[in-house]
């Protein structure tokens, strides 16, 4: 298997590819970036998660990142709908998805409580985009200026995304090697019965082991899929594979554009030829000159220093890659009760996680206390996602600390009354209600006032 | 080698499933041994509660405007009675049907509309005086609905003698009159309108969202059934017990301040929310969230979740059987009793908004899910 790896990556190395799947991978990108937003906007979410929230949950770190206000807001969608455009005909590429790229990880930072892996993914790959010359192949610059055309990229302007997706997958299958996944079957024997009233299939999602058939599935779908799509000879499978997986997890759980973000983007897999007959396919649509030549196209050229400083971008990045997902490893504690380490890894579907938290100001002076009602400072599904999430109880124990500090009270004191349920386990205390929050400033230290969890069922 | 493993496990998926779909075909969902019936408990709690639960508050809520046409007409002592009696049993047909705010309801805004409280007597006395107002705003809420009718019949006067002056001999009893006249109707165009779209399209809609996401109906009930639980935690008991202002009390914030059945009120309230919970109606008990939880097996503290929020009804109920009303003085004289009561509320509010829809895999915010 290592002997394999080695003499596969030395003949990755040594020679150049075509540039045809990073073509095809722009357009795939862009235009599908192009729907997330342009639905984001239809669904009215820019209103409901930037603008009506008063108070957001930044991230650690990223306090000083704000949201625009409304029309700022909707400038910048607007931005991510030109950029996405230009990205996809390969337009002033750099600058489009150099943009594109800002302005999304923006909106991504200015709240936690719209945090999905989805998100992150989009943002990392757009990161990669950046480095990498997808514009220099049937796109409008290449017709803009017939000199930037380009027929053979080196290996790792290509890889880097084979690499990125591999490890998207695989990070997600291993996080999916535990006793809640694949011997309780957990979440899965929730969610699926609740998909029961679903056409020809809802009988079947009623049953106890059909979770365990898709947990089981689901796991050794993500741990093999980045090799079936590697392996030349079972790529096709794969991508089948690909393709039935994310389209049933569309059909059974309410997961957005992630499905077709992934289908999309795991074309990049297949082979020049394939690609070649892709923008064979589109030329013919779009085009009036019937093949996309070759022969003019030469090597991309780029100096050492940008070389080297894109190399130290990639180790860097996948570095980062390689150790987040194991960062949980340094804290005490189960993971899913504590989310100690718990984003910024590919876990994604492994919590049903809900609960309720009632919040306490105490008067120090007078020692009386008062109930804070939520919904005065959140909407309901910061509310929601907060009451789950200790890092985000902190940040709302600290805005009320200085709210009530403005309305007169000198050193409030802030306790958190929660309550939570992971996984079918029934709700139990999550916070210490004695501790007082906001005396207690985040920072990657555990957090010693998550009170343990015990399962007594 | 992988490959060899996977071609035949998919074929096997592919095949199991398409024989399970076939077999399923010819059979009724509801034979389905481990599966629960979302659908015949839409049917039950639609027909056997909701349904009936508007004709009755329709029908008490005629009955009240009836009366104010007659009181108005010729006011007495005797028909101010009447008044007041129609009021109270509409107020309390009211608490069986307060949770219903989505689909017609929502459409009318009915609870805020009818339900607002406590009334804002300073805006009640401008509009009767001025004679001029749009109840259709958003601000007169607290001005209009159960509220202002508990504030104009009971609440004008130290007793019915003063009372019956405001709407006899009075200068502004015309005005006074006119603005009784028209927060009924209001209450009962609206009230109206939900019933008939519950008698006639609303049941197959409302059937045929049998999915449980935000946008079907299991969703929409158990999110209303938890802003209608947190009305009567924080509206009727709380906030008046002073739980949300640093232990200032404000016994004149509680429901049907003047009428003086609050107490009553917030039982019937509690026992209305338990029998949608229960899908309990005089059909006797039919399929409820009870049976959904105990299919899907859903625990609590080592025993079953049905269990311990059954058993928190009993506890809520019994703190609240243990005051008296009216619920005011209550608060003046017995708070920790009334505390007792919040406190046995709040914890069923952690059963009933997450233990509940996690158990059953409910979506009750919008936004996408992390997904695979």
């Amino acid at each position: 298997m290592l002997n394999y790896i080695r003499e596969k990556f030395s003949s990755f190395t040594k020679t150049d590819r075509h540039i045809g799947p990073l073509a095809v991978l722009r357009m795939a990108f862009g235009s599908i970036m192009l729907v997330s937003v342009v639905r984001f906007l239809l669904k009215g979410w820019v209103y409901a998660f930037y603008i009506k929230p008063r108070f957001h949950f930044t991230f650690y770190g990223f306090d000083w990142v704000r949201p625009l206000g409304a029309t700022g807001m909707y400038l910048l969608f607007v931005l991510l709908i030109i950029t996405s455009v230009l990205v996809t005909i390969g337009l002033f590429y750099r600058i489009a998805i150099t943009a594109f790229f800002l302005c999304f990880t923006y909106v991504e930072l200015i709240d936690k409580t719209t945090y999905l892996n989805h998100y992150y993914f989009i943002s990392v790959m757009a990161f990669l985009m950046i480095l990498v010359p997808a514009n220099r192949y049937f796109s409008v610059d290449v017709l803009r200026k017939p000199e930037l055309k380009i027929t053979y990229v080196p290996w790792w302007a290509i890889d880097i995304f084979k690499l990125q997706l591999f490890i998207v997958y695989f990070f997600a299958g291993l996080s999916k090697l535990n006793y809640d996944w694949l011997i309780a079957a957990m979440p899965l024997r929730i969610w699926l019965p609740a998909g029961s009233h679903l056409p020809v299939i809802g009988g079947l999602l009623t049953q106890l082991w059909v979770a365990y058939v898709f947990s089981w599935f689901g796991a050794l779908f993500d741990l093999s899929i980045g090799f079936l799509l590697i392996n030349s000879t079972t790529r096709k499978f794969g991508y089948f594979l690909v393709v039935i997986f994310h389209l049933a997890t569309a059909w059974f759980f309410k997961i957005g554009m992630f499905p077709y973000v992934m289908i999309f983007v795991t074309i990049v897999f297949f082979s020049e030829n394939t690609h070649r007959k892709i923008i064979g396919y589109l030329s013919r649509i779009f085009s009036k000159t019937n093949t996309v030549t070759d022969n003019t196209g030469g090597y991309y050229q780029i100096s050492v220093a940008k070389k080297r400083i894109i190399y130290i971008l990639l180790l860097l990045h996948f570095s980062i890659q390689l150790f987040l997902p194991f960062r949980y490893l340094l804290y005490p504690g189960k993971l899913y009760w504590t989310e100690e380490g718990y984003r910024f890894s590919w876990r994604v579907m492994l919590m049903e996680k809900g609960g309720t938290a009632f919040f306490h100001v105490k008067d120090p002076r007078t020692g009386k206390r008062t109930e804070v009602i939520n919904s005065q400072y959140l909407t309901d599904f910061q509310e929601c996602q907060m009451s789950t999430q200790p890092d985000m109880i902190l940040q709302f124990a600290h805005i009320l600390a200085a709210d009530y500090q403005q309305k007169g009270i000198k050193n409030p004191i802030v306790t958190a009354e929660s309550y939570v349920t992971l996984n079918g386990s029934g709700s139990r205390l999550y916070i210490d209600t004695t501790v007082n929050l906001a005396n207690i400033y985040d920072g990657f230290g555990h957090k010693k006032w998550i009170l343990p969890f015990h399962n007594n069922n | 080698m992988r490959k060899k493993f996977i071609y035949p496990a998919i074929i096997a998926l592919i095949a199991v499933a398409a024989f399970q779909a076939c077999k399923k075909s010819g059979s009724s969902p509801t034979n389905n041994s481990t599966g629960f019936d979302r659908v015949g408990m839409l049917k039950n709690l639609s027909t056997n509660i909701i349904v009936p639960g508007y004709i009755t508050f329709q029908a008490s809520v005629t009955t009240l405007d009836s009366s104010i046409t007659a009181f108005n007409t010729s006011p007495d002592l005797t028909k101010l009675g009447n008044l007041q009696a129609a009021f109270k049993i509409a107020y309390e047909k009211w608490q069986a049907v307060s949770t219903f705010d989505f689909g017609p309801a929502a459409n009318e805004n009915l609870r805020i509309s009818v339900n607002t409280f406590p009334a804002d007597v300073t805006q009640i006395n401008a509009n009767v005086s001025s004679g001029s107002y749009n109840l259709a705003s958003l601000s007169a809420l607290p001005a209009e609905g159960f509220p202002a009718i508990d504030y104009l019949l009971f609440g004008t006067g130290a007793d019915n003698n003063a009372i019956l002056v405001q709407y006899t001999t009075d200068g502004q009893a015309a005005n006074r009159k006119a603005y009784l006249a028209a927060v009924s109707a209001i209450i009962k165009t609206k009230t109206t309108n939900v019933l008939s779209a519950w008698k006639t399209t609303y049941p197959a809609t409302f059937l045929a969202a049998s999915g449980t996401d935000v946008g079907s109906s299991v969703g929409q009930l158990t999110n209303e059934l938890n802003q209608d639980f947190e009305v009567l935690k924080n509206y009727e008991i709380g906030i008046p017990a002073g739980t949300e202002s640093m232990g200032t009390t404000f016994p004149t914030k509680v429901q049907a301040y003047y009428s003086k059945i609050s107490l009553q009120l917030a039982l019937l309230h509690l026992q209305a929310i338990q029998n949608i919970y229960l899908g309990q109606s005089a059909a006797g008990n039919g399929l409820g969230f009870d049976d959904y939880l105990v299919s899907a097996k859903a625990t609590y503290n080592g025993g079953s979740l049905n269990d311990a929020i059954t058993n928190q009804f009993a506890a809520a109920t019994a703190k609240l059987q243990a005051l008296s009303d009216p619920l005011a003085n209550q608060i003046t004289t017995n708070l920790t009793g009334v505390t007792a009561a919040y406190a046995a509320l709040q914890l069923q509010t952690v059963l009933l908004k997450t233990d509940m829809p996690s158990a059953l895999g409910i979506l009750i915010t919008y936004g996408d899910t992390d997904g695979d």
